[in-house]
């Protein structure tokens, strides 16, 4: 019933390429009990079998179960923090000059989970941007539970404790019953929806900011580049796109040219980056 | 004062969640599985009173067996590591956490006393006059704990001493 | 680095303890606030950091918190709350005291770890 090792370096190497978790040597009896009820609901009879499936016909939904399950209460407010800085101190101020006529930015957080990136998103916005400015969040997942989960936007008491500055915590957040929940003004500028990056996508106005971060290292590199493809055309031609830390439209999709934002990366689309844009650094 | 909002089993289940995935199965593999209407014969049990806006009582009950194993998790010792006082005290802790949580959901200017443990089961007749709010029951690793919420009748309203 | 805990619950200084060990921290451990203040007012250095339960005996948390930020000696100590005080008026309070950073019980290491990096304590690649 144990897993081979082979079997263990393939979920240490997901797991690892997308949370900072590290799964040393000696979790082997943890990884087996929690796929197991993975396995089970995708029809094996055994988390080495299961893999065996995976690995024979990549699946990113049961990829993102096997990482969900081990990564339970490891999501993360502003994660890595980098990228959430950029937006504040870089791409803000550079869409406040660029869109002072219509005063409105729209972001999509495209792969939303349980909703901390796209409300962490709202928080951002709502220290950063300037009165007289409205905004809206598009927040989409591929699992339909999730969604419903981050509609609610409650949150227990050790999912606020990760990430989250505790000043942040009393400014964007009440209590209900045992839980913390987004305040309402914060709520009402996410829109959620259930939706498969990897199919094509709906028809939407273009966004300033989307964030597409850890995503697609479930797919190979046909469907990474369709994906890139089809979120390029809902990005506005100086629009940002984030990816995670460890991903790059670079080998991928020409169309974006990478570009340094305090400590994170960011995508720019090449057609119409604007000339003479300051703040790159 | 009578509550606004009333804690309910499903209200100590979440908190319960959570001390087991932070401190008592942090690796996900031995939770705390509930069970309605189980009778759990308690052999040790911890409280703590709230006081001020509201009155109470919350209580983490369980056979020993479990303290034990709970204090082991806590602790990250093994089990005959353990001693007496290390059981009470993480008992104690676990019943401050359980409080500390209820509290909040309670109208604000609640107080909760520090915790106080006994090697006895609890049973109704430790609090007179006190009417039971809600209780979670259920088993870890096959051993039976139950954690109640109690409201006080009247003011002053003391614990029946063993 | 060196960090002061201070808790009631010898089971809780042990589990802060062990967190705060693993990622570099000396630990000193206290029982209540007025024990705490005695064994920093003996310490030739004093911690970076200071894990603060609420609810002890003799000095609760709050006070505690007051009287650090109060004294020349303690001021430039991080003060991180590690409590069951969970209500957002509590939370304003100690932050209003003079707490850096706030972990409501229960806590995951993680959680511990990640509040810690971002009060910039943490050595940068730490994992549990």
């Amino acid at each position: 019933m144990t897993l081979s090792a082979a079997d263990f370096a393939f979920v240490a190497a997901l797991v690892r390429r997308e949370s900072a978790i590290v799964l040393g040597p000696g979790k082997e009896y943890l990884v087996e009990a929690r796929l197991i009820p993975v396995a089970r609901q995708a029809g094996a009879a055994s988390v080495s079998e299961f893999l065996a499936m995976i690995q024979r016909n990549p699946d990113p939904e049961a990829q993102r179960k096997i990482v969900d399950a081990l990564t339970t209460n490891e999501t993360s407010w502003f994660r890595d923090q980098d990228p959430f800085t950029a937006l504040t101190k870089h791409v803000l101020p550079e869409l406040i000059q660029a869109r002072a006529a219509s005063k409105h930015i729209r972001l999509w957080s495209a792969a939303c989970s349980s909703g901390q990136e796209p409300y962490s998103m709202a928080i951002a916005l709502r220290e950063a941007m300037p009165a007289g400015w409205t905004y809206e969040i598009f927040a989409t997942d591929i699992s339909g539970e999730m969604i419903e989960r981050a509609k609610r936007g409650e949150f227990t008491q050790v999912e606020v404790n990760r990430g989250l500055p505790v000043q942040k915590l009393v400014h964007n957040f009440e209590r209900v019953g045992a839980h913390w929940r987004v305040v309402p003004a914060l709520r009402s500028v996410v829109t959620f929806q259930r939706m498969n990056i990897a199919g094509p996508l709906p028809n939407l106005p273009p966004f300033d900011v989307i964030f597409l971060r850890n995503v697609l290292i479930y797919f190979d590199l046909e469907t990474k580049r369709s994906v890139l493809r089809n979120v390029g055309r809902l990005l506005r031609p100086d629009g940002w796109l984030f990816l995670g830390a460890s991903e790059t439209t670079i080998g991928i999709d020409d169309n974006y040219e990478r570009v340094v934002a305090g400590r994170a990366s960011a995508y720019r689309l090449k057609s119409a980056v604007p000339a003479g844009t300051a703040g790159k650094e | 004062m009578s509550l606004q909002y009333i804690p309910t089993a499903a209200d100590l289940n979440t908190i319960a969640e959570q001390v087991w995935s932070s401190y008592l199965d942090p690796e996900g593999i031995n939770p705390f599985l509930p069970e309605e209407n189980v009778a759990v014969d308690s052999e040790i049990h911890a409280s703590v009173s709230i006081t001020g806006s509201w009155h109470g009582h919350v209580v983490f009950a369980s056979s020993m067996a479990a303290a034990k194993r709970a204090a082991a998790a806590f602790l990250a010792m093994n089990e005959d590591e353990v001693s007496e006082d290390d059981v009470i005290d993480v008992m104690g802790e676990l019943a401050n956490i359980v409080g500390g949580n209820v509290k909040s959901m309670l109208p604000s200017g609640c107080f909760v006393s520090l915790p106080h443990v006994v090697s006895a089961p609890a049973n109704a007749n430790h609090w007179p006059a006190a009417e039971k709010i809600c209780e979670l029951t259920g088993t870890w690793m096959g051993e039976p704990i139950a954690i109640s919420m109690w409201q006080s009748e009247s003011e002053s309203e003391g614990e029946a001493t063993q | 680095m060196l960090a002061i805990v201070i808790d009631d619950s010898r089971a809780m200084r042990l589990i802060l303890r062990r967190i705060l060990g693993q990622i570099g921290f000396d630990v000193v451990e206290a029982e209540d606030g007025q024990a705490a203040l005695d064994l920093l007012a003996g310490m030739e250095k004093k911690p970076e950091l200071a894990l603060i339960d609420w609810n002890m005996p003799n000095m609760n948390g709050l006070k505690f918190v007051t009287a650090a930020r109060n004294s020349p000696d303690l001021r430039e100590m991080t003060l991180v709350m590690v409590t069951t005080e969970s209500e957002q008026s509590q939370i304003v309070r100690a932050l209003a005291a003079g707490a850096h950073e706030y972990v409501i019980k229960p806590f995951t290491s993680g959680a511990i770890v990640e509040k810690l990096a971002l009060l910039g304590l943490v050595p940068s690649g730490a994992s549990l």
